[in-house]
């Protein structure tokens, strides 16, 4: 076994097809996490009463266990409970005509919904409550106030914590190999194994990684350029 | 798929987990620990700004946030052996242990850096100005009068890096390492009882997270004695004052998002 | 007109107004005194509906609210009657200045865009921001962001418009600005509550002093009677506290 090191190029050549798995698994666990975590945020804030507990539960649970524990209950757990309401009830379904990926999203978008909760949440929290009395006083129902006044402002402040939430799925989804679903790690791991170059498989992965997390990086702080505009100065 | 679905075997699977908590917790100890001198040693040429080695440190850091721990596992486990023998050190004997516990540690490292530099920076000047205008030198304003104050900022950034690297150490099994989850795994597939063991498991790393949590929460509090903190539910609808910016913008910066895989 | 009849407020078992009434007529600029912690901000936010009434009515004109049974609906009319210019100014900090303006015509006035910008620029022009329309309240200073909130206020045209101490949170060099426009909108007719320590503002400006003192209105009556001819104990004793204050203040 010898470090070879063109054998990189050619490891990251051949994983360049698993990317957009990646990415598709990034993009729909951020989505749908973001959609949950506003849900559960405002219930949250809100203290709605009966989803209250549930969503402290939810947002406690899932971020006191590993997301491989979530990937591994949903993808044991879930076929078990389609398959007893289809027979319950007749449908057609059952849980084989769900793809492998399709546990991959269900999981990582409930991982993800947990930990956006708390990105919305502390955003929305350090939005001024001067604000939202300026906007009652100029004579605002709470949605309108919420929707042009708050959200806004939370979005700006809790940028940085949302770009981390989303490099955090996008390193998550390396555990979709478990369910057997080839993105990009588990790419790295059918290159190296067929061709006995672990370290070099794993090096361009690694590389692959690096330069995707800079892109959301930079992506970010353009956008964050944008919305923050009104920051600049530093007056009060 | 697997056997019919058994409460009971949930309890039955507890204490057979429990058998392997300690390589659990052997690994966070001792990558924390690692972890958090790898972190001082980063931090420093980025707060005194040295030149070259903040650049280093700063490339550090971003390779190691910018990466998936999984690949970091096995970059480490695969490749270190093959640079070291580059320069004739066979490493072929040492426990995998040891593999998984360096690349933890070198991991949390970069995020405890961080951290560390985000709590310190918060620390208001003016504190440092006052310290210097009763006459303190600058370690002594720094171990005196910046420490105190940053430690209690950072002990909430701490928590969670803490309960993310507990997290983590579930990947361990991948290179074969006996943990809580290699067990979990090893358990289902002998007894086909899968969902039972997961749910197991689970529950283990629920209570661990939950305690760390609750015990840096304690601490935290004594430390920001002097702070009066209203709860997050009041702070809402207060005037945002100092102190509770201070700690957002301390929660901000490291945190890390949801990679707490 | 505007009447405030049997107003209270707690908070916990602290009784921050005990059984306030206040009348204020159209056009009247109404002063409300007093030490800090005498429910004097308490009061203003109870009128804007920003801290919920333990109880009491509220009328403004034909509209009447049961404080203790408010319906959101009423709520929002109230807040709709009613316009407030805070200590902390609260402008919208994502919005610049023309756009905060206008933001209560779009939303709550459903005007259109073009109307709504063309009466935002004459009312910052009136409060000699004419220049700083595109600006962000980060790139102002505390006076202009206070101007700017007025303009706000003034945009919807209320019944009324409350000021929160509109002043204590400025450098002195920029209080005179600020007082300027509200002078010279109280000039206009503009029905006004404001809650304030300058008493040579007061003096000058109000037709109206209300000194609260512990959560009770204490004395009111027109400025002359209140500053030169007070009855009560405590209000001497505030006035002689305050006055020198008063000799550089304005």
């Amino acid at each position: 076994m010898k470090l070879d090191p063109s054998f990189i190029w050619t490891a990251f050549v051949q994983m360049l097809s698993a990317i957009p798995t990646t990415l598709y698994i990034t993009l729909v666990s951020v989505v749908a996490g973001f959609v949950i975590g506003v849900a559960v945020a405002l219930i949250r804030i809100y203290k709605v009463p009966l989803l209250y507990p549930l969503a402290v539960g939810y947002v406690t649970f899932i971020r006191g266990t590993p997301m491989l524990t979530h990937l591994l209950l949903i993808y044991f757990g879930l076929p078990v409970m389609i398959d007893g309401l289809a027979l319950h009830f007749d449908w057609a379904f059952r849980s084989v005509s769900i793809p492998m990926i399709g546990f991959a999203y269900i999981s990582f978008s409930i991982t993800a919904g947990a930990y956006m909760s708390e990105v919305v949440r502390s955003g929305l929290l350090a939005v001024d409550r001067g604000q939202i009395e300026a906007a009652y006083s100029v004579g605002m129902t709470t949605p309108q106030a919420l929707r042009r006044i708050v959200f806004p402002q939370a979005l700006g402040a809790s940028l940085p914590n949302l770009s981390n939430s989303v490099i955090g799925m996008l390193h998550g989804s390396t555990l979709a190999f478990t369910v057997s679903v080839v993105d990009i790690n588990a790419k790295a791991q059918i290159v190296a194994s067929t061709n006995w170059k672990f370290f070099e498989a794993y090096l361009a992965a690694a590389l692959i990684f690096w330069g995707l997390t800079l892109l959301i990086e930079r992506a970010t702080a353009l956008i964050e350029k944008r919305i923050n505009l009104y920051n600049r100065g530093g007056v009060v | 798929m697997g056997a019919p679905f058994d409460i009971s075997y949930v309890f039955s699977f507890l204490p057979k987990l429990l058998t392997t908590l300690g390589t659990t917790l052997l690994i966070v100890a001792c990558s924390l620990l690692s972890g958090v001198l790898v972190g001082f040693l980063i931090a420093l040429p980025r707060l005194y700004k040295v030149p070259v080695l903040k650049t280093c440190a700063e490339i550090y850091i971003s390779f190691f946030r910018g990466t998936p721990i999984l690949i970091q596992l096995f970059l480490f486990y695969y490749g270190l052996p093959e640079i070291l023998k580059l320069v004739s050190v066979d490493v072929t004997r040492t426990p995998v242990l040891f593999f998984v516990i360096l690349t933890y540690g070198l991991h949390t490292g970069a995020f405890m850096s961080e951290m560390i530099r985000a709590s310190v920076t918060a620390v208001d000047r003016g504190q440092v100005e006052a310290a210097y205008a009763t006459g303190m030198t600058s370690f002594q304003a720094f171990s005196r009068i910046v420490l105190p104050q940053a430690l209690g900022i950072a002990i909430p950034v701490f928590s969670n890096l803490v309960i993310a690297l507990l997290k983590d150490t579930s990947l361990a099994f991948t290179l074969g390492v006996m943990e809580m989850t290699g067990k979990a795994q090893t358990l289902g597939s002998i007894s086909q009882h899968f969902i039972e063991t997961y749910i197991a498991l689970a529950l283990i790393y629920l209570v661990i997270s939950f305690t760390i949590e609750k015990l840096l929460l304690v601490a935290e509090r004594r430390l920001l004695r002097h702070e009066e903190r209203s709860s997050p539910a009041k702070r809402m609808f207060r005037l945002q004052k100092n102190g509770s910016y201070r700690r957002i913008i301390a929660e901000l910066g490291p945190g890390k998002g949801g990679g707490g895989l | 007109m505007i009447k405030i009849e049997h107003l209270s407020k707690s908070f916990g078992r602290h009784q921050v107004l005990n059984n306030i009434d206040l009348t204020v007529t159209k056009g009247e600029v109404v002063v409300i005194l007093g030490p800090s912690g005498s429910g004097k901000t308490t009061l203003l936010r109870c009128v804007n509906y920003l801290e919920k009434p333990g109880d009491g009515e509220i009328s403004i004109g034909d509209f009447r609210l049961n404080c203790k049974h408010a319906r959101k609906k009423e709520i929002h009319q109230l807040r709709q009657k009613t316009a407030m210019v805070f200590q902390q100014y609260n402008l919208f900090r994502h919005k610049t200045a023309l756009e905060n303006v206008m933001e209560g015509l779009l939303v709550v006035k459903k005007l259109p865009k073009e109307e709504a910008r063309n009466r935002s620029i004459a009312l910052l022009e009136k409060v000699g921001l004419g220049a700083k329309l595109d600006a962000y309240p980060s790139q102002l200073s505390g006076g202009q962001q206070q101007r700017v909130g007025i303009a706000r206020a003034l945009a919807l045209e209320p019944e009324v418009i409350l000021f929160d101490e509109p002043t204590s949170a400025l450098d002195p060099e920029l209080v005179g600005e600020v007082l300027a426009v509200i002078r010279k909108i109280a000039k206009e007719g503009i029905t006004m509550i404001v809650v304030t320590h300058e008493m040579g503002f007061a003096r000058d400006v109000a037709n109206h002093v209300v000194f609260m003192d512990g959560g009770v209105i204490v004395e009111e009556g027109t400025p002359a009677e209140v500053f030169n001819h007070p009855r009560e104990e405590r209000t001497k004793q505030f006035l002689k506290r305050i006055t020198p204050e008063l000799n550089y203040s304005i």
